[in-house]
């Protein structure tokens, strides 16, 4: 049988082949070659594209180089977002290279945070990770880790280190012996034709009944409208990691399997392609 | 630095209490002029209080200022501002670009069962401040607690119902002062209104005032099986 700590390797090692191209009015000395970089879908676009901006840099002067941002077929992509969800919201059914434009100018200021250095992208993680852990352990757990646990977590994901990480993280991922699970499950709902950016209401995993709730369980409560069949089709693909669970899934699972280092699922409603 | 632990002394607001407070802060807004209102996000029926107004931001100030304490500093430096300047008061003692609009939102935090406050500023030509501005303008009672940890104080994040960047000032640490200036048990301080105590705890240092009038507001109805 397959164990169930692969699933957790699989997440942490997905990758999304993508290609960077520079924006067309920004201007340069010569040409600029589009650049090519698998981008981790665990991570965070600021915090693995150093090279990207390195290459365009080269044949941009220094008076043009403000803010770097990046865009998909006209929409700024949010940073603070991990790229795996960035990816699945907009482009998952789309071909592979995933296109990325690059941006030095006119930063988009009513859509994007500003991220000025990784210390942005390492206080949004921890942020992430501590209300994670208030929804599941009422923040006990991250509050007994010291300082150097913490920076474990966020060095182990800028590093790209697996065993690392995952050394501090499975006590986020532990419940006490005689609960079933967590208090409440952390995940946030996305879907791209929404006006507001998420839906994130608290659900426990276990029922009072002591059955454990699943994917369709919490959809249904919190998401109706995403899973209800219309004419006996499902309109919708509900996906995370670039997969479709099944709907009967125990959300307790997936919350310790196929979270983001971050400790949330981030979970994609798309429109399930036509053809 | 980390959130408090949750335990028996810990106020926590559920969130039905929290639109009943809201109700009854707009309420008395209404009565007084204070600008605040509630947005519903039809979605999902959940909402958020709102409030937009000037300021002007005086940078100067002369040093004997600075050591005063006492209620007229602060309207020196945060002239609340309800009525456009016209050229009269422009000249002479502030320029345009020391307008600073503020916009407020108090939205409710189910991770943490407190309220949070966010907000948003931007100069009149529509240029937003940016972080270190907003940090610079916190007020100097607050600045050696900002300096000791800003990026658990005040951080730049995305409004959870707009989708927009606004500043957050943080909720992680709202139960511990909110438990300390209750000091009794839940029970005790169930007729408080709780955004009235915590936004005119939290509010000044991101330059947000209550009038005093809010202290008269009338309790909470309950029953006299309750007391």
């Amino acid at each position: 049988m397959t164990d169930d700590k692969d699933v957790l390797r699989d997440v942490w090692f997905g990758r999304i082949p993508t290609c960077f191209t520079l924006y067309q009015d920004e201007i340069t000395e010569r040409e600029a070659e589009p650049y090519y970089l698998l981008l981790p879908r665990i991570s965070y676009l600021t915090l693995v594209t150093d090279k990207v901006k390195k290459h365009f840099q080269k044949v941009m002067r220094q008076e043009e180089v403000s803010e770097i941002w990046f865009e998909y077929e006209g929409t700024p992509l949010k940073w603070h977002y991990p790229i795996g969800l960035l990816f699945d919201l907009h482009a998952s059914n789309t071909a592979l290279p995933w296109s990325i434009t690059v941006h030095f100018k006119n930063f988009p200021e009513k859509d994007l945070l500003h991220c000025h250095s990784k210390d942005v992208i390492e206080a949004h993680f921890m942020a992430c990770i501590k209300e994670a852990d208030a929804l599941k352990h009422k923040s006990q757990v991250i509050n007994e880790m010291q300082k150097k646990d913490h920076k474990q977590l966020w060095m182990g994901l800028q590093n790209d280190k697996f065993e690392q990480f995952w050394a501090i993280n499975r006590k986020l991922m532990e419940y006490p012996p005689e609960d079933n699970g967590f208090r409440y499950i952390p995940f946030r709902i996305y879907q791209a034709t929404t006006e507001r950016p998420f839906i994130q209401k608290l659900f426990r995993p276990i029922a009072s009944g002591g059955q454990l709730h699943t994917l369709g369980d919490l959809l249904k409560d919190v998401c109706p409208s995403a899973v209800t069949p219309e004419d006996g089709e499902q309109k919708n693909q509900v996906m995370i990691h670039g997969i479709e669970p099944m709907l009967e899934t125990p959300i307790q699972w997936l919350s310790e399997h196929m979270s983001y280092p971050d400790n949330f699922l981030h979970i994609s409603i798309i429109p399930r392609p036509t053809d | 630095v980390s959130c408090s632990m949750a335990g028996e002394e810990d106020f926590f607001l559920e969130e039905k209490r929290f639109k009943q407070c809201c109700e009854d802060f707009v309420k008395h807004s209404q009565q007084i002029g204070d600008g605040w209102e509630w947005r519903t996000n039809k979605d999902l029926g959940d909402g958020y209080l709102s409030k937009t107004h000037f300021q002007v931001r005086n940078r100067h100030i002369p040093p004997d200022l600075k050591e005063k304490t006492d209620d007229n500093t602060e309207q020196m430096l945060f002239a609340h501002i309800e009525e456009p300047l016209d050229d009269s008061e422009a000249t002479g003692v502030f320029s345009t670009e020391e307008v600073v609009r503020y916009e407020y939102h108090v939205l409710y935090s189910s991770s943490y069962q407190v309220p949070v406050l966010y907000f948003r500023a931007c100069f009149l030509d529509g240029r937003p401040l940016t972080l270190d501005e907003i940090w610079g303008s916190v007020h100097a009672s607050y600045q050696d607690r900002l300096q000791a940890g800003p990026w658990d104080t005040i951080t730049q994040q995305e409004h959870p119902i707009l989708g927009q960047p606004f500043f957050v000032l943080h909720p992680c640490r709202t139960n511990e002062f909110i438990s300390a200036v209750l000091g009794g048990s839940q029970e005790h301080h169930r007729h408080t209104n709780y955004i009235i105590l915590w936004l005119s705890t939290v509010g000044p240092v991101v330059g947000l005032n209550l009038p005093l009038s809010y202290a008269k507001l009338a309790p909470e109805q309950s029953t006299d099986a309750d007391l």
